[in-house]
């Protein structure tokens, strides 16, 4: 496994999508704003805006499954992680700078494609929940033919 | 909150990537973006089916999905809970969503590899804003026609009629319809390609809103966006082309590090920053006539509206082409034998002693069909050929004028027996000296006619 495609996962300016899926297997899904690891993908934390998050908190609570897929908007390199939730809290204030960070990165990525950053800036933020989770597998989701293989 | 998803068609453009979650038999959720999600009714939507073997297999195990797709105006956000239904591999749907990956692929270089599997249909149990998304309620910003829209738009179908059945030559018809989808629809850059059946190529007769014309420049059938609206006949509408040609191009990148052989990408003509693109295929019945192509830089430029309404004009203006090009051959027969009588009106092509006149070196490449004018690209293939023949009998004879009908029965030239779409070739030769050798013009003089004119002495080499 090459740790510098994994750390590009960390870069600023990233898209990050969150998947759960309930006790019956319905699937839901929401925008993140900030990923971090801080032991090498042994764990990852998402960042999620507390306003429209409210369904994958409670799947989490009772499934704990998680999918996080990170994507670069300008090349669509996409990297896919499972696992299980260990932690799942309100995010602390000493984050939020972080998190606003990352949204700026984000603004200024989606700027450079032509999304206004005055829209971006209007996507709620703060507060935010942080989950952690245990990463399981890790898969390559750049479009292409090898969409969907575990490097991990 | 509910919404129908007429209402948010917007949100179908592709032009912000959506995103679909699924879940395996066991529960483990699986997300990713989705390249496009197609609104079939207010009931219903469709996934283009490309790499995401996973989303399949788990719609298979877990027939259920949640999608979200983005507001590109406003930036809301909606969630769609979908029942997955059937996978489409033929039919309308198919072909459609099929368009626009295949036209994206062959643009990248990458026809064959990245293409559509299947069309997979989902029933919307339910789509609602997701509530909070936004710090603030977004704008209300309308969408489609306004009424004042369609009224432009019925002036400009008007005039557009008006504009052909005035037109007096194949010229003018042309260069009416593109100032008129720039005067009614503020479409500033604008291309039309004829069909060569012969080669089966595409060439460019007129453009509008660009510094260079391209007027000559060729697209094979297939090939890019417009060849491949010509070779499916299909009208294709791309409101986010660079994030499609980013998805194209990430599906290259890894693709190549597999070490599959690739073609070599093809330019996109006309701007090069253009965001959004409407290709309009120009028929009669299955006949390809050619095919109108619009861009903007302003990715949300082209809309449904658009699309339905230029295809039913895309009828008339294909009608009227083929109306004029029949008109131009009838009247060709009547002129052919007053070309002869008609004797040089103008200086000689040859420089004589003491003539002061600038000197064109004109050349013909036989190995290569092209004629170079002080060694810069002038014309190929048949308009070349009848350049030089014109050349070559005004030079031995002094003849200036000829007639249509004079190059039909010349086979030197190698004009197709029928349909040989000689109006839009001289249409062509006429525009390629303007650019390149204005010295030297060809200049209509009534239908099925046209003269030399010359103010420069040319001097001729054939290699």
């Amino acid at each position: 496994m090459d740790p510098t495609r994994l750390r590009r996962c960390l870069e600023p300016g990233l898209s990050i999508l969150v998947g759960t899926a309930d006790a019956a297997g319905t699937p839901s899904c929401c925008r993140g704003i900030a990923i971090q690891s801080l032991d090498e993908f042994e764990t990852v934390t998402v960042f999620l805006p507390v306003a429209t998050s409210h369904e994958t908190i409670h799947n989490v609570a009772t499934t704990k499954q998680l999918a996080v897929v990170a994507t670069h908007p300008r090349d669509n390199f996409a990297t896919q992680f499972k696992g299980i939730t260990i932690d799942a809290r309100l995010a602390r204030e000493d984050e939020s700078i972080f998190v606003r960070q990352r949204l700026d990165a984000h603004a200024n990525m989606l700027e450079r494609i032509g999304v206004p950053r005055r829209l971006t800036h209007r996507v709620a933020h703060w507060p935010a929940f942080a989950l952690t989770m245990r990463v399981e597998q890790v898969f390559d989701q750049t479009p292409g033919p090898k969409a969907g293989s575990r490097i991990r | 909150m509910s919404v129908r998803l007429s209402d948010i068609r917007r949100c179908f453009q592709g032009v912000i990537p959506s995103m679909i979650a699924t879940a395996d038999g066991r529960g483990v959720p699986n997300i990713i973006y989705v390249s496009q999600v197609y609104h079939v009714d207010d009931r219903h939507v469709a996934l283009s089916c490309q790499f995401f073997t996973k989303t399949r297999r788990n719609l298979d195990e877990n027939p259920v999905a949640c999608a979200e797709v983005m507001d590109p105006v406003t930036l809301q956000a909606y969630r769609l809970r979908l029942k997955f239904l059937r996978s489409e591999r033929s039919g309308p749907l198919f072909d459609t969503m099929s368009l626009r990956i295949e036209a994206i692929a062959s643009h990248t270089g990458m026809a064959g590899v990245f293409r559509l599997i299947a069309a997979d249909v989902f029933e919307v149990s339910c789509a609602e804003a997701v509530s909070g998304f936004l710090t603030e309620a977004p704008a209300n910003t309308p969408d489609g026609a306004s009424l004042d829209g369609m009224r432009t738009e019925m002036r400009g179908l008007q005039w557009v009629s008006e504009r052909i059945n005035r037109a007096a030559g194949l010229e003018s018809l042309l260069c009416g319809v593109l100032e008129a989808l720039e005067e009614y629809f503020n479409f500033s850059h604008t291309a039309i390609l004829l069909h060569d059946e012969a080669n089966r190529r595409l060439t460019t007769i007129a453009s509008r809103g660009y510094g260079e014309s391209g007027v000559g420049a060729e697209v094979g059938m297939g090939e890019g966006l417009i060849g491949t609206v010509a070779r499916e006949r299909r009208l294709l509408r791309l409101t986010s082309l660079e994030a499609d040609l980013r998805y194209g191009r990430a599906i290259r990148r890894e693709a190549e590090d597999g070490r599959r052989a690739i073609q070599a990408e093809i330019p996109l003509p006309g701007l090069p920053d253009a965001q959004s693109v409407l290709v309009i295929p120009l028929t009669i019945g299955d006949r390809l006539v050619g095919v109108i192509a619009a861009e903007d830089r302003d990715p949300m430029r082209f809309s449904e509206w658009h699309e339905a309404y230029l295809d039913v004009l895309a009828n008339q203006i294909a009608l009227g082409i083929d109306r004029m090009i029949e008109r131009c051959d009838e009247n060709a027969d009547a002129a052919v034998h007053e070309a002869h009588a008609h004797p040089s009106s103008i200086s000689a092509l040859v420089a004589g002693p003491g003539d002061d006149r600038r000197v064109r070196r004109l050349t013909y490449y036989r190995s290569d069909d092209a004629i170079f004018v002080d060694d810069e690209y002038l014309i190929r293939n048949i308009p070349a050929r009848i350049l030089w023949k014109v050349l070559a009998e005004s030079t031995r004879t002094g003849r200036t004028e000829f007639s249509n009908r004079e190059l039909r029965v010349d086979t030197s030239l190698g004009l197709p027996p029928v349909k040989d779409n000689l109006e839009s070739r001289l249409i062509l030769l006429r525009q390629r000296l303007q650019e390149k050798c204005p010295d030297l013009q060809i200049v209509s003089t009534g239908r099925g006619r046209f003269a030399l004119r010359s103010c420069a002495a040319v001097e001729m080499t054939e290699r």
